[in-house]
């Protein structure tokens, strides 16, 4: 899975050429750097937080993560970013459909060149891994400008390949023509064209290209391997074609200690024997046979030594040797019907994911398939080198892991649902017990009548304001001096008439006039402050008219919301139980592919086995046959 | 002794020498057509199921995601905290501290594939909550190895306002301001 993602941000050469264990190592350069905008850019902090994801390798999580933002319009500033992070997302995870799905709706919608460019190219990676040549290359010629980063080389190479997978190796080798990039994806190009030109029968210009990797100045594991390779396919091209001296320069540049270490010694014997040096042949072939016979080199180099000890005229010891191979054949053969035996009784995939203890539990592992190289020794796993060299196997092993990280992500989620239910149900019972208290809240307050004496009192100022009633707003002592002076001048009223009565009406008359004064002059801010203590009514009024609502719907909204959320795991729950049966199935069919392939892989190698065993038998007799008639030693 | 070679060995030499050949670069050739390599048959139909069951995985986490986030941080009381980095690698970080309203909320320990995401311009969601409207005072403090092995502490204090709605946060570690010397710079997003 992680080497698919670092192929899809065009990291991984290694991984591109499907090399045993180089799957996992690590690219020329930083994965995604140049692809993705600098730490500064990021715009929106939910896409930030999707990178936090993808660059620790979990894909997984990032991809959900960028659903959920794209899906809550979290990431409005980085659109075209996200819709292409997410196909390379998808095609990380071994989702091409919907990986070329999201490409294909970058391309339909307004997007800069720079990220068109990336969508043709990255559909093109997939047309090319699906085995759509031509869908491919088209893709590969929509690119109009040079591709960010590490992308550019990358697509180089992608365009190599696809030329090569068409049979133009004319065109591919004018492709990797002055390509002199310092990231190393060149070398990866020079070997697979050098490769594909000797297979294609052009061997002076394969070796050539073959000779330039196998000489480069390598550096990290990656490199190395390749270097490895190269070497190794150039020795053995030159073996073909009978030329032992160069080639065992060539096989001589093998590591001691690589993955290619074997067969290097293997071939490095040939060549030493096919310059006629028997004696020379023996050092390599020597070496190699002290080795386990569960690899093909060492199980040849059991029937190498007494041949070479043959061509030495010792035949006594070749004898010996003969024999010692029929045996180590025949008890490796047995181990290899154990094998099968293992194998059909299922578990295989089991005990080959036991032997990486990271690959289930850390889903953004990416050594994973590394550690599978170092397998222990046991029936089910004991030949997992081999097959791990198939391409076909190693897709369907990731296939197999992915659905054992899906269970466990399912049975995660379980739990989470149960702690859902539980808080939903905490809710309703809260709800329900704030019933007793919002229907005691709901009784006591009569909004109605409280509205009522709100538009009295709104009446009242409007015919005070119409009429100018200032005595409507005395204060409770200027209204009863108001009423003493109504008193008093009915009873200045009742006196007989004269001079007496004539100065208390005066006096009376005075007294009025200054308190209507006073209340005139009082008006105007007493009927701004009756407005103002009005419209703060209003205010209250409406704040109440609010609270009350919330508490009336407090008692019917609960319910409706955890109905919501309880509906929601519910339909998520019946969704996880669908899944789960249809996980299983899946994981058994592909244990039965897989353990088809396995087993016809290990038949085919004890056919291998008996052909040797046969061999060996044959050049016994032959042995025996020159010594009965008088020859050897 | 006389050396006597067997008469047949030459033929048969050739014909484990041709094993060889024809081991040793198919090997070669898978390697040149594994990217092209598509499965067949069963394998195809059981890449496509793996293919489906994975799609619907996804949504599935998708819609199970929405409904935690909305379920126990609603969106009115949400509030996130982000840390993001913007120094030169120079600066090795630790671990970073939050508290919130004098409680500590998130108390983390980096391991380095973490710091590299950071580096590289991942945005950690270092916390998410909730909290009611209001005033509210926000303290966090990292730690970590600069050049020359010097450890460093900084923090910074941040009162923020809560409203109705969600409240983004983030902490920027930064030595825009003064190089070499890496500290806060506190951003709120809307």
């Amino acid at each position: 899975m992680a080497s698919l993602a670092r192929h899809c941000w065009s990291l991984v050469a290694g991984a591109s050429l499907a090399l045993p264990g180089a799957t996992a190592a690590a690219g020329p350069s930083a994965p995604g750097a140049s692809d993705l905008p600098p730490p500064s850019k990021i715009r929106d902090l939910d896409y930030g937080d999707v990178l936090f994801h993808f660059f620790q390798d979990d894909y997984f999580e990032a991809l959900v993560r960028l659903e959920v933002a794209r899906e809550l319009d979290r990431v409005p500033d980085h659109a075209a970013e996200a819709e292409l992070l997410a196909g390379g997302l998808y095609l990380s995870l071994g989702m091409h459909a919907e990986a070329r799905r999201r490409f294909e709706a970058v391309l339909a919608g307004p997007v800069p060149q720079s990220v068109a460019d990336r969508a043709h190219f990255y559909l093109a990676r997939i047309g090319f891994q699906r085995g759509y040549l031509d869908e491919a290359w088209r893709s590969l010629e929509s690119i109009r400008g040079a591709l960010p980063g590490d992308l550019e080389p990358e697509r180089r190479l992608l365009a190599a390949n696809v030329l090569m997978a068409q049979g133009r190796y004319r065109e591919a080798a004018a492709t990797l023509d002055g390509w002199t990039d310092a990231s190393g994806w060149v070398h990866f190009a020079r070997f697979n064209l050098g490769v594909a030109l000797v297979r294609s029968g052009d061997a002076a210009r394969g070796r050539q290209m073959l000779d330039a990797v196998g000489t480069i100045d390598a550096t990290g594991e990656e490199q190395l391997s390749l270097r490895d390779r190269a070497n190794l396919a150039l020795g053995f091209a030159l073996l073909q074609d009978r030329q032992p001296q160069p080639a065992i320069v060539a096989l001589g540049r093998v590591r001691l200690d690589g993955p290619y270490t074997n067969r290097a010694l293997l071939g490095l014997g040939w060549a030493e024997a096919d310059a006629a040096q028997p004696q020379r042949a023996l050092v390599p072939w020597l070496e190699l046979r002290k080795r386990p016979l569960v690899d093909a080199a060492v199980q040849e180099s059991h029937l190498a030594v007494p041949f070479a000890y043959a061509r030495l005229a010792a035949n006594g010891e070749a004898a010996t040797q003969y024999r010692n191979a029929v045996s180590a054949y025949a008890a490796e053969s047995r181990r290899l019907d154990e094998s099968i035996a293992a194998i059909r009784r299922g578990g295989l995939l089991d005990a080959v994911l036991d032997a990486a203890p990271g690959a289930v539990a850390d889903p953004g592992s990416v050594g994973w398939l590394w550690q599978l190289q170092r397998a222990p020794d046991a029936p089910h796993t004991r030949y997992l080198y081999q097959l791990l060299a198939s391409h076909q196997f190693q897709e369907g092993l990731k296939n197999y892991r992915d659905l054992r990280i899906m269970q466990r992500n399912l049975q995660a989620w379980e739990g989470s649902l149960e702690a859902f239910d539980g808080m939903i149900a905490a809710r309703e019972a809260a709800a329900r017990a704030r019933a007793p208290r919002k229907d005691e809240v709901l009784a006591s307050t009569d909004l109605g009548a409280l509205e009522l004496r709100r538009a009295g009192l709104a009446e009242r100022v409007a015919n005070i304001t119409a009429t100018r009633d200032v005595a409507a707003l005395a204060t409770p002592e200027e209204s009863m001096q108001w009423r003493r002076l109504d008193e008093l001048d009915a009873r200045v009223s009742a006196l007989p008439a004269g001079e007496r009565r004539d100065a208390l009406a005066e006096r009376a008359r005075v007294l009025r006039g200054l308190l209507s004064w006073q209340l005139d002059a009082a008006y105007k801010l007493r009927l701004w402050h009756l407005r103002a203590s009005l419209q703060q009514a209003d205010v209250a009024l409406a704040e109440t008219r609010r609270r009350l609502a919330l508490v009336e719907q407090a008692g019917d909204l609960a319910p409706r919301q955890t109905d919501g959320f309880a509906a929601r795991v519910s339909e998520l729950r019946r969704r996880m139980s669908a899944l789960q049966p249809r996980i299983d199935a899946a994981a058994a069919a592909q244990e039965q592919v897989l353990a088809g392939i396995a087993v016809r892989e290990i038949e085919a190698q004890k056919a291998r086995l008996a052909s040797y065993a046969t061999q060996a038998q044959f050049a016994l007799a032959t042995l025996y046959d020159g010594a009965a008639s008088g020859g050897g030693r | 002794m006389n050396a006597r070679i067997p008469r047949r060995l030459p033929n048969r030499r050739r014909q484990l020498l041709s094993a060889s050949l024809l081991l040793l670069l198919g090997a070669l050739v898978l390697v040149v057509r594994a990217d092209a390599a598509e499965p067949v048959g069963d394998a195809r139909t059981v890449d496509q199921d793996v293919q489906a069951l994975k799609k619907e995985l996804v949504d599935l986490n998708r819609d199970l995601f929405r409904l935690e986030e909305e379920l126990l941080y609603p969106a009115s009381t949400q509030v996130a905290v982000f840390l993001s980095v913007n120094v030169g690698t120079f600066f090795a970080l630790d671990s970073v501290q939050l508290r919130l309203d004098g409680k500590e909320v998130a108390n983390y320990l980096y391991t380095e594939r973490e710091v590299a995401a950071l580096h590289r311009g991942g945005v950690q969601k270092l916390y998410l909550g909730n909290l009611t409207a209001g005033e509210h005072e926000l303290v966090a403090m990292f730690t970590g190895k600069g050049p020359h092995d010097r450890d460093y502490r900084r923090g910074t204090t941040l009162r923020f306002d809560k409203a109705v709605g969600a409240k983004y946060v983030e902490l920027r570690i930064t030595d825009r301001e003064s190089a070499l010397q890496p500290e806060f710079a506190v951003r709120q997003w809307d």
